[in-house]
């Protein structure tokens, strides 16, 4: 009976941790663009360098 | 300081607004709690003030800060009436959209009102002699929307803070909701294999705790919803989910105490699969309003503008002239603003100085670019080609002539989508449907003589099974799977709303150039009469070097290496050739009517000899152009350029016959061109209109139209704009002009003309895939709801049908991964 309650508590640290994990992720604009980032990885230059040119 | 007798805000006696209300002199803090207190004074509520008193609290801090006076800005005013947008928040469906449509068009005064779907966007007209828009956004406020001005920036910041929002509400239910199901496959097994009642009651309270917050944080906009569809007696789809989780949560928790079964599983999976759904959509929604971002960003942000100092305009001299960075929002009309080459003129105004030609394809669909000089009018969104440019504004924001053409565009996406429509329509007769059926289950049980909580709870399972998880994802994954896999196909579909009118489409309407054909024209040969032959091509492509038009990039690319001649005193004539000078001697190039009413001085069958003239004439039969040239009113040359017919072209009108559609063929060029075309893509000559400009060609389908057909367009040029917002389905094909994109409801990303086909195979399949998902979604529901009524209903029956009905909505879906 305990190993069962004890191996539920795990679940729910794990399962909190995760949440807690995806929270940061969304607040910190993991996924604000999904599309961008594979189109950036192709720029070569930051916009700063190129009003250089 | 008095009090607002609407809000209750203390309000300072200087800013107050006084109203004469059934009688009573009455003080309010703005305009929008005058228009409320009116309506409801007007409507007979004033039973709504003696209620509040007892337990009334200020609304949230967002709501007091409403102000009517911040719409001043945003509204437009015409010859007695006045428009305004703007965007509402708290809009969920489609029923919510229906709702406030009606509403705005029952109050007096309101001409016109429509709410854009996918952007929550309004549109509202008024007679300014009946109404304000303190009234009207009263009404709107009364309804439980919260209106706010449109500005492009707030609207998109709006969205984006609503995806947010909807991404950790779904997170955080998919979390939770995975949790929960560990326990309640325990519990499952616990019910086959047996499981000690302690246990039993530990697991169903560690259920309790992680079902909570799905429900009452990621179920909040759905207790919200549904509240609201309630005040207004209207039962939508958030009253059907509340119905259908919180009946099944506080029933387990009622159970728990019994020693029962507990259904919070289906409690939590209901809003996670709902939020699912909302979430796929709000993705699909993004996509369509990017499309509308795209055509704002045509708009620059900022534009240099030029101050002088003294003197705000008559003395432009060039000293002690200021230049200033400034943001385009902040111009005002009367401002100069420069322009320097290759930039977009931010707002329409008049040039002042400089010369330059401007590229206004995007507006007037002609490919040559305009001259102006001072005195000329310049639009927003078009490109400056060659000069600097200074004009004086006259007008702004959305006033401008591109802001007019984005609300065409926008006012053509506003038409919703009839199957979504569908959706909330069955919604709204099963919900009473499934009410009544509670309540006799409940009666039909006391009759019987059982214990009224038995009753009761038998009741509450009839909620509990009746709400269709499945509902929320039926259409948004249909569109999502048929759409991605259109996509990785070729062919981008904007919205859902499309799928339905293109499914039904009789008519295939073609553009020829570009669409049928390759849309670049060769040059296949050339011809000096009284000069050498390369000469004449140097000479003539000298002038149309300065063009933009394809047949003249046909000449200019065949020159390869040549020397040009220098051009003074370039101009084009649309439809007809361009001239120019070289050395002082007259050059014109163009067509045979253009150079035999300008360009010769004698008849132009006379000057040309017999051998040229017919094979002009055979050429033009093959489907080739000839242009001429002429050299000191002297015809000097001739030039033959064809575009060729796509290989594919013919196989895509031979399948789009074999669906049955009408296959019609529609260009601007002239008659003996398009015949020679339709010969090869084996078209009859009665299915082929010749000579149509851009307007005309959206006149013809307009005509279609009123005939009865579901007109399905495909075009790639500027010129096909107009057509392709006309028509029911626009397509752009793969290389189109900007504009023609920005129209289209579908975008071929290849310039294979079979693709055609395919999209309309695709939107069919789709439709049936969406009906289809319908019925599933309710199916195993509805088949076990008389186990409810019996109260033989077990958490696992609900469970199978949670999942049997998800499993065939997105197994359904999944079959259009192989169309």
């Amino acid at each position: 009976m305990w190993t069962i309650f004890f191996l539920i508590f795990i679940a729910l640290i794990t399962g909190i941790v995760s949440w807690l994990l995806f929270l940061w992720a969304v607040k910190s604009g993991q996924f604000n663009d999904l599309e961008g980032p594979k189109y950036r990885m192709l720029d070569d230059d930051d916009i700063g360098n190129n009003k250089n040119k | 300081m008095p009090e607002c007798d609407h809000c209750l805000l203390e309000v300072s006696a200087s800013r107050a607004v006084y109203d004469e209300i059934n009688g009573d002199e009455k003080v309010f803090c703005c305009q929008g709690c005058r228009g409320i207190a009116r309506m409801i004074g007007e409507e007979g509520l004033e039973e709504f003030y003696r209620r509040r008193n007892s337990s009334w609290t200020p609304g949230p801090p967002e709501d007091r800060a409403f102000d009517a006076s911040s719409f001043s800005g945003a509204i437009r005013y015409g010859d007695g009436d006045a428009e305004v947008d703007m965007v509402l928040d708290g809009i969920r469906c489609a029923s919510c959209v229906w709702l406030t449509e009606k509403l705005l068009m029952k109050t007096d005064g309101v001409t016109a009102a429509r709410v854009n779907y996918a952007t929550h966007r309004t549109s509202v007209r008024w007679n300014t002699a009946v109404t304000d828009i303190g009234k009207i956004t009263g009404r709107i406020r009364s309804a439980g929307y919260t209106p706010k001005p449109f500005l492009a920036n707030v609207h998109e910041e709006e969205l984006k803070s609503q995806q947010h929002d909807l991404l950790i509400r779904l997170g955080t239910a998919a979390f939770f909701s995975m949790q929960l199901m560990m326990y309640s496959i325990a519990l499952y097994a616990g019910y086959f294999q047996g499981i000690s009642p302690g246990t039993r009651q530990a697991l169903q309270f560690i259920s309790l705790l992680v079902a909570s917050p799905v429900l009452f944080y990621s179920g909040t906009p759905f207790i919200r919803g549904a509240l609201r569809g309630l005040q207004n007696l209207a039962f939508n789809m958030d009253v059907l989910i509340v119905t259908g989780a919180g009946s099944a949560y506080l029933y387990s928790i009622y159970q728990i105490f019994l020693g029962g079964e507990v259904y919070f599983d289906t409690s939590s999976m209901i809003i996670t699969l709902i939020l699912l759904g909302r979430y796929l959509e709000t993705g699909a929604k993004g996509r369509a309003s990017e499309v509308i971002t795209g055509l704002l960003s045509l708009n620059p942000k900022e534009a240099v503008v030029v101050r002088v100092p003294g003197s705000g305009d008559g003395d432009h001299g060039t000293y002690d002239r200021e230049y200033v960075t400034a943001s385009v929002a902040s111009i005002e009309a009367g401002d100069l603003v420069q322009i320097k080459p290759g930039e977009r003129i931010p707002l329409d105004g008049i040039v002042i100085e400089g010369e330059s030609g401007v590229d206004e394809s995007m507006l007037t669909g002609e490919s040559r670019p305009a001259d102006k000089r001072p005195g000329a009018e310049v639009f927003c969104g078009t490109q400056n080609l060659f000069g600097n440019l200074v004009f004086r504004v006259t007008r702004t924001g959305a006033d401008t002539v591109l802001s007019r053409i984005i609300k065409t565009v926008e006012d053509a996406q506003a038409r919703r989508a009839p199957v979504q429509a569908l959706a909330d329509r069955v919604v709204g007769y099963f919900v009473p449907a499934v009410l009544l059926l509670s309540v006799g289950t409940f009666m039909a049980w006391i009759y019987y003589g059982r214990e009224s909580a038995d009753a009761l709870m038998t009741a509450v399972s009839v909620l509990v099974i009746a709400c269709p998880c499945a509902l929320g994802l039926a259409t948004p994954l249909a569109i999502l799977t048929g759409t991605t896999r259109g996509a990785s196909k070729g062919v981008l579909i904007k919205g859902g709303d499309i799928i339905e009118t293109a499914q039904k489409s009789d008519t295939v309407v073609l553009d020829k150039t570009g669409t049928v054909t390759e849309g670049k024209q060769k040059l296949l040969s050339h011809e000096g009469i009284g000069m050498l032959d390369d000469e004449a091509l140097r000479l003539a492509a000298s002038l149309e070097r300065l063009s933009e038009h394809s047949i003249s990039r046909a000449i200019v690319d065949a020159c390869g290496e040549m020397q040009f001649h220098k051009i003074d005193g370039f101009t084009a004539a649309p439809g007809g050739g361009v001239r120019g000078r070289v050395g002082g001697k007259d050059v014109l190039v163009g067509s045979r009517n253009f150079i035999g009413a300008e360009g010769i001085s004698g008849s132009f069958d006379a000057a040309l000899s017999q051998r040229i003239l017919s094979e002009a004439a055979s050429h033009e039969q093959a489907g080739a152009t000839v242009v001429y040239l002429s050299f000191e009113k002297k015809l000097s040359g001739v030039f033959v350029i064809s575009d060729k017919v796509r290989k594919e072209s013919g196989e895509a009108v031979r399948r789009l016959k074999e669906m049955n559609h009408d296959v019609i063929m529609i260009t601007g060029d002239s008659a003996s061109t398009a015949a020679a075309v339709a010969r090869i893509i084996m078209l009859d000559d009665d299915k082929v209109m010749a000579q149509r400009s851009p307007v005309q060609k959206a006149e013809e389908i307009e005509k279609m139209q009123q005939g009865g057909k579901t007109v399905f367009m495909v075009g790639d040029g500027m010129n096909d704009a107009p057509a392709l917002i006309q028509a029911d389905v626009g397509a752009a094909m793969g290389r189109a002009t900007d504009i023609a994109l920005e129209s289209a409801d579908i975008v071929l990303m290849t310039s294979d003309l079979r693709l055609v086909p395919y999209a309309l195979g695709l939107t069919k399949k789709m439709y049936a895939v969406i009906k289809q998902n319908l019925f599933w979604a309710f199916l195993y529901n509805i088949v076990a709801l008389p186990l409810a009524v019996t109260g033989t209903l077990h958490p696992i029956v609900a469970a199978i049908s949670m999942t049997l009905s998800s499993l065939s909505v997105v197994g359904n879906s999944m079959r259009l991964k192989r169309v």
